[in-house]
């Protein structure tokens, strides 16, 4: 059964405006709206394509959406999901842009983002935890961090050290691939 | 000018494709964009990540769209936001078809064993260089040390062993203190 792509828009539309804060909080809200209001997924299928949008380049909140608009109705409910989902947040950003020298002119806007940029500190340090355990599990991937944090530190080109970590995980495949032979 | 409107097209489409961890996995990229082109600058990059942070949205969108506004205006907001997509639209429809095996193929596996240490450490050298810059001061003001930035930042990190990790909450409290922390100074 298909979905149309209005209802998958309209639907995506309001996840979208009422996501704050980044990737965690997706999949409470994606369970609430799409399994247990409308029932066009199962609880399996939004935790399987939560794991697969961590795997894959991008934002998690937006391949989640591809993934589920793409279930839902092909190549349309792809569009559908996407374009809803990121509808709010480019009308809220492209406003607040607009008037960001009036915003930094309210009297107290210096302190908050003074405390705003300060948490993102702790943000960051939450976002590692979470992946630490998943990353660095030996030797190899903990040599292998200090050497690209090194890196990054002396301004190497992030898109680059990505791209020698893809090629190193390809070549260590094919190496024990043969050896395996 | 069309030459702007292009090399915005291909950095955010290069983080769209090469973004690895979440929203904060953008910005190693963005400093880069910083350092090489004078599109903004260091001061409102941070304004961006503060307000990416608190408007509705994946920040990691938020930051595009942002930067993309900073740079050529609507128009800007709208390639940025556009290339930023464009990878993950291309990748995770492909990888949709055949999804069971793709989290289980060897090579995908191989991979991603390699390109997780270099998320994090890309991440926190992210981190290393806001700490260096809103915590340590070293231009030459003669204090080593933002004494107040300091303890807030212990403060949240404590609050990490008693809140959930719903990044919401941790912006929510920080801002309000540097609000009241303001006002305090003021009066």
């Amino acid at each position: 059964m298909r979905t149309s792509s209005w209802n998958i828009f309209k639907v995506f539309l309001k996840i979208g405006a009422i996501l704050l804060g980044g990737g965690y909080v997706i999949i409470p809200i994606m369970k609430q709206e799409l399994v247990e209001k409308r029932k066009w997924l199962n609880d399996d299928e939004v935790c399987d394509y939560y794991c697969v949008s961590q795997c894959l380049p991008g934002i998690i909140a937006i391949n989640m959406s591809i993934l589920v608009g793409y279930r839902l109705n092909k190549f349309k409910g792809m569009l559908a999901a996407v374009f809803g989902m990121g509808f709010s947040p480019f009308i809220s950003i492209v406003i607040v842009a607009n008037l960001l020298s009036k915003i930094m002119s309210i009297g107290f806007i210096d302190g908050l983002f003074w405390g705003v940029n300060l948490s993102v500190i702790v943000l960051i340090y939450l976002t590692l935890k979470e992946m630490w355990q998943k990353s660095i599990v030996d030797i190899f991937s903990f040599c292998w961090f200090l050497l690209i944090l090194f890196l990054a530190v002396f301004k190497v080109n992030p898109a680059i050290l990505i791209i020698v970590s893809i090629i190193l995980g390809l070549l260590m495949e094919k190496i024990r691939r043969i050896k395996n032979v | 000018m069309f030459n702007t409107y292009f090399l915005l097209f291909f950095e955010f489409f290069k983080i769209g494709l090469f973004t690895f961890g979440g929203g904060y996995a953008s910005l190693p990229f963005l400093y880069h964009i910083c350092d090489i082109y004078s599109w903004f600058t260091h001061q409102e990059l941070t304004q961006l990540i503060a307000i990416s942070g608190i408007t509705p949205g994946p920040i990691g969108l938020n930051m595009a769209t942002f930067s993309g506004f900073q740079t050529l205006g609507l128009k800007g907001a709208f390639i940025s936001s556009l290339a930023l997509i464009l990878p993950m639209m291309i990748i995770t429809s492909q990888v949709f078809r055949l999804y069971k095996k793709f989290s289980e193929n060897s090579y995908v596996k191989s991979v991603l064993y390699v390109l997780r240490p270099t998320s994090c450490a890309l991440i926190l050298s992210v981190g290393a260089k806001l700490f260096y810059n809103l915590v340590l001061i070293s231009d030459l003001s003669l204090k080593l040390i933002d004494i107040k930035a300091f303890v807030l930042v212990v403060f949240l990190f404590l609050l990490t062993f008693k809140l959930k990790r719903d990044p919401i909450i941790y912006m929510a409290i920080a801002g309000l203190i540097g609000v009241v922390l303001q006002f305090v100074k003021n009066i």
